[in-house]
């Protein structure tokens, strides 16, 4: 029922004024999102950057329908999205494997959920395993078999399970030595441009952020506003080659420059404040 | 380990061998420790001649339905004790005390309520077996990476399937723990519960063979026969939390 494709051109984002904020112990609240607009055009890539605990995070999670926004609206082609939706898909740092589960078993548990037949599921399993070039070894092992790479194979593999129209990617790659991150980033363009699904990632890296998106939307210090979108200039398809182009540098100056005062001003809250992860407690929150 | 049972068998061996000596070499009576083979032949023959299969079955069935009632119970109110922080309060203080009492000053009680038929052992059995499964189940339930609720959450899972996929088999290892814990006590209860007063069971034959039998042999037979039951569930167990649980 909902691992049907919606056809290509689907899959745009919009927010408007977006906000959110966390409920504190004494009764107020943390505002973490503070009006935030942005449109990602169907198919696009878009890269959020941003100091730690400024709100990236969660505002992925308000994007995957996870948190409720305390104002403002996500849309997904026109739609508002008010709970968790099969046409997103979502990776988180972590490759958050059901250690119980082979990796088969973790690929197909999307479609378990959604009642998707056992047949189906099977050929929907060839397909991604194919895709996503896991070795037939590696689909029958128990996660904690798998080196943290293939394990987070096996998790972009389940995101996209549905057929997602929307990619949701929070830091998925952070935990990956830098050479298998390289190679991660080109294989993550390779798959967008096969599925053609909006692809949001959330990431630390400059290079990475211009290597991936179309666009790099950089975010202030908590609470969390746009504070510069900065087009990425460079031709598709992309090679880890293109990072020495001399519109890379120009574009990486313009995100230092929007990001230096807002990581300064977080750096400078730093002690004394409650700490805020980006990472809110999450079970209970939503649903 | 191509042979696991070796050492077992050595092991088993060495104490028969030990129990041999300290007969001997303390020149003690068969009324006081009988010597194995004693042991042993009254075993087989208590057995073939019937002796011992009734109080088996009584006991082995208080037992079963002990661990039937007392683990259902505690699976539940584990999970409870788990998620609700309101039911946590309001119930874990009666748990612990309830815990505190032995449950050899409350077995009289018991069978004074429940008569000195299967239900008070049943009752016995339950109560003894509960706390350990249902905090050893509490504690798995909280074990259970949050993590994984989100992922369950954003891929759509009902609050069954979170129960099912995620909640179970992530609290099934610490939940084993207890059962392991559970099914030697649910032994226990039923001795104890016989003790109190039942017409038949393995305590009874026990207190038989003690007092108007005065067959000693067949008291050292019967506490054998008890302790393997307690032997047998705990294997059960195990080979249960091989298979549901197995490797990770």
């Amino acid at each position: 029922m909902n691992a049907t494709t919606a056809g290509a051109g689907s899959g745009a984002i919009d927010l408007a004024d977006l906000r959110f904020a966390f409920p504190a112990r004494d009764g107020t609240s943390l505002p973490v999102l503070d009006g935030i607009d942005l449109s990602v055009p169907a198919g696009g890539i878009v890269a959020l950057i941003g100091p730690n605990g400024s709100g990236k995070s969660t505002l992925l999670r308000v994007l995957a329908g996870l948190l409720r926004p305390t104002a403002g609206t996500v849309r997904i082609d026109g739609a508002e999205i008010t709970g968790p939706d099969a046409r997103i898909g979502l990776v988180f740092q972590e490759p958050r494997l059901l250690p119980w589960r082979s990796s088969a078993d973790n690929i197909t548990y999307p479609l378990e959920l959604a009642g998707v037949p056992a047949a189906a599921r099977v050929e929907r399993l060839a397909t991604l395993v194919q895709l996503m070039g896991l070795e037939p070894s590696a689909v029958g092992a128990r996660p904690s078999e798998l080196s943290g790479g293939t394990r987070q194979r096996v998790a972009l593999a389940r995101a996209l399970a549905l057929e997602p129209r929307v990619l949701l990617l929070d830091e998925p790659f952070s935990a990956l030595d830098a050479l298998t991150r390289e190679r991660f980033d080109l294989e993550l363009l390779r798959l967008w441009d096969r599925s053609g699904a909006t692809i949001v990632l959330v990431t630390h890296s400059i290079p990475e952020a211009i290597l991936i998106a179309d666009r790099v939307i950089v975010l202030s210090a908590r609470p969390a506003r746009v504070v510069a979108d900065v087009d990425v200039d460079l031709p598709r398809p992309r090679t880890i080659a293109d990072l020495d182009e001399a519109v890379v540098s120009r574009t990486a100056r313009r995100i230092r420059a929007a990001l230096g005062d807002e990581l300064a001003i977080a750096e400078a809250r730093r002690p004394g404040r409650p700490a805020v992860t980006d990472v809110p407690t999450p079970a209970g929150i939503a649903s | 380990m191509n042979r696991p049972w070796v050492p077992v068998v050595l092991a088993f061996a060495l104490f028969v061998i030990v129990w041999k000596a300290i007969v001997v070499i303390g020149g003690l009576p068969p009324y006081i420790l009988p010597p194995p083979e004693d042991v042993a032949e009254r075993f087989v023959s208590a057995w073939l001649d019937g002796t011992v299969w009734p109080h088996f079955v009584t006991t082995i069935v208080e037992i079963a339905l002990g661990l039937v009632v007392g683990v259902g119970l505690a699976l539940i109110a584990g999970y409870g004790l788990a998620r609700s922080v309101l039911f946590e309060r309001l119930a874990s203080p009666y748990l612990v005390a309830a815990q505190a009492i032995p449950i050899l000053a409350l077995a009289p009680l018991l069978v004074l309520w429940f008569g000195n038929g299967l239900a008070s052992k049943v009752v016995i059995c339950a109560v003894i077996v509960f706390f350990p499964v249902a905090i050893a189940t509490m504690v798995g339930i909280r074990s259970v990476d949050d993590r994984l609720i989100e992922l369950g959450r954003s891929l759509r899972a009902t609050d069954r399937q979170i129960l099912t996929t995620i909640e179970i088999p992530g609290a099934l290892p610490s939940i084993f723990g207890g059962l392991r814990v559970g099914v030697t006590l649910a032994v226990v209860g039923a001795v104890v519960g016989e003790w109190a007063g039942a017409s038949r069971g393995l305590a009874v034959l026990l207190n038989l063979a003690r007092g108007s039998l005065f067959d000693i042999p067949l008291m050292f037979a019967t506490l054998l026969t008890i302790a393997l039951v307690g032997v047998a569930l705990y294997l059960i167990v195990v080979v249960l939390e091989r298979r549901l649980v197995g490797a990770r």
